[in-house]
């Protein structure tokens, strides 16, 4: 599953967004995506991949920042 | 400040039954007992015994899956009965700029998120996950019923939960009573839910030896208060919400006032974890006739705690004629347990509807599958089939594990 597709499965599971709405550019505050919320979605995509995501990571603020962040983390958990 | 009336505008629950209010009350009024065996999957031993479940509820159906997903079932039961509460008291779901700022909630919950934190003890040990959701622990915690209620309904006032066991929501209702009583609060949501299936826990209290035995065929008159055959109690999981309103408030919008809570009275047996004491639950009666201002020949029902235990029954009763005394032999007495089971922390707020609405239709509804009294409970008027007849004013008895005792008191509303 991409990055995205994720995300945006978790987004119209957990809180009810339109997954048109769920494009790079959107700011995932404006989605609706609390603190909480966010540190679930990070949980869904550690638990999924099997993967760390540091605890000093910088919060994704937008769509696309999130994805980058999740591919990065996979392919790094790939080469590894 | 000069103290306020206390109107009930709104009854809801989660029925074992599947349906509404009025639907509950007159099964209940027909002896149908909500009880049935309960068989689970459990490693290493399943669950078998009676119990009683709302297998119809439809948690996503009825909250919506975002809201349902944020929630253990406890606190999804809570909000359900509380919508339909609401919903009943012909309140609004959105405040639309009405100032709801001394408008509160008080839940009771013996168990709060229990199924939250088995499921996470069963996600490590058993299926070796080395982390858990974030979000288990707001899932999770005792006050969440009240916390989403608050949110959901734009109460800005006290949110709060109730922790005592079998009493939880008597003592939840109370709290919220006294608040309104005192003019602090002009709109308090109150009542309970619990899920007691959670495995450690109904082992548990399988291991206590207070369950009642049963199968698939003997489950629904499995319990059976005050009855010579008595076997024990049967548990259940179940929510139930009532609305508390200022009654100058409820009259100036028209509201329909279900009943009068009057009076609130508690007590602490203060002398064993399980045994309970006739003296303490004489104070905690006598503190809610004082509270209440009724006398005890004003009192024509009482629902009582009757768990069908062999030691608490004959305790309670003899509590009952303490009181009463030459009047205990014409007050009405029944548990409805015998129908919808033990519902721990949820307890005092389905015997809070049963017993208001036994006075808004003036009928007093029986203790099923009491064909046999057991004399250590005889001297009061047990009713064994429902009964039409005038009720001025009514009693709910809660007394708890921990030796926690507390009565409520409500009154008819003339019509």
């Amino acid at each position: 599953m991409e990055s995205i597709e994720l995300i945006r499965e978790f987004l119209k599971d957990r809180m009810a967004i339109d997954p048109e709405k769920v494009v790079p550019e959107a700011v995932l505050a404006e989605l609706g995506v609390d603190s909480l919320s966010m540190l679930e979605l990070i949980f869904e995509f550690e638990d999924r991949f099997k993967i760390d995501v540091p605890a000093d990571s910088e919060p994704p603020k937008i769509v696309g920042e999130m994805v980058t962040l999740m591919d990065s983390l996979i392919a790094a958990s790939q080469q590894s | 400040m000069t103290q306020r009336r206390v109107a009930i505008t709104g009854l809801g629950l989660v029925s074992p039954y599947g349906g509404g209010l009025d639907d509950f009350f007159a099964r209940l009024c027909r002896g149908e007992s909500a009880i049935r065996q309960l068989v689970t999957g459990d490693v290493p031993r399943p669950l078998s015994m009676p119990f009683v479940s709302c297998l119809d509820f439809d948690a996503d159906g009825t909250l919506g899956r975002p809201l349902a997903i944020m929630m253990d079932r406890f606190a999804q039961l809570a909000m359900a009965a509380t919508f339909s509460a609401w919903d009943d008291a012909g309140l609004a779901r959105t405040t639309d700029g009405e100032n709801r700022d001394s408008w509160g909630c008080a839940w009771g919950t013996s168990l709060g998120g229990t199924l939250a934190f088995e499921r996470g003890y069963r996600e490590m040990w058993l299926n070796g996950r080395s982390r858990l959701p974030p979000s288990s622990v707001v899932i999770g915690m005792h006050n969440a019923a009240n916390a989403h209620i608050s949110i959901q309904l734009g109460l800005g006032g006290i949110s709060m939960s109730h922790a005592v066991a079998c009493a939880s929501a008597s003592i939840a209702i109370g709290e919220a009573f006294r608040r309104v009583r005192s003019g602090e609060a002009t709109v308090m949501l109150t009542g309970g839910s619990d899920t007691p299936q959670a495995y450690g826990v109904a082992a548990a209290w399988e291991a206590l030896r207070v369950l009642a035995p049963g199968d698939a065929d003997s489950a629904p008159r499995a319990c059976r208060p005050f009855s010579t055959n008595r076997q024990g109690l049967v548990l259940g999981e179940g929510s139930a919400a009532l609305v508390l309103e200022d009654w100058e408030h409820a009259r100036a919008r028209g509201a329909r006032i279900h009943a009068e809570l009057v009076g609130y009275g508690t007590s602490c047996d203060h002398n064993h974890l399980v045994r309970p004491s006739a003296e303490g639950q004489v104070r905690a009666l006598n503190n809610t006739l004082a509270d209440a201002g009724l006398g005890t020949a004003e009192i024509d029902y009482v629902n009582a705690h009757g768990t069908a235990t062999a030691e608490g029954d004959p305790i309670e009763i003899s509590a009952l004629k303490t009181v009463f005394g030459e009047h205990a032999g014409e007050v009405a007495v029944s548990a409805t347990k015998s129908m919808h089971g033990h519902l721990l922390g949820a307890a005092g707020a389905i015997e809070a509807i049963a017993t208001v609405m036994a006075l808004r239709e003036q009928t007093a509804p029986p203790t099923a599958h009491l064909d046999d009294i057991d004399p250590a409970c005889a001297g009061v008027d047990h009713v064994t089939t429902a009964s039409a007849r005038p009720l001025r004013a009514a009693l709910s008895n809660s007394f708890a594990f921990g030796g926690s005792n507390a009565v409520l008191a409500f009154r008819a509303v003339e019509r």
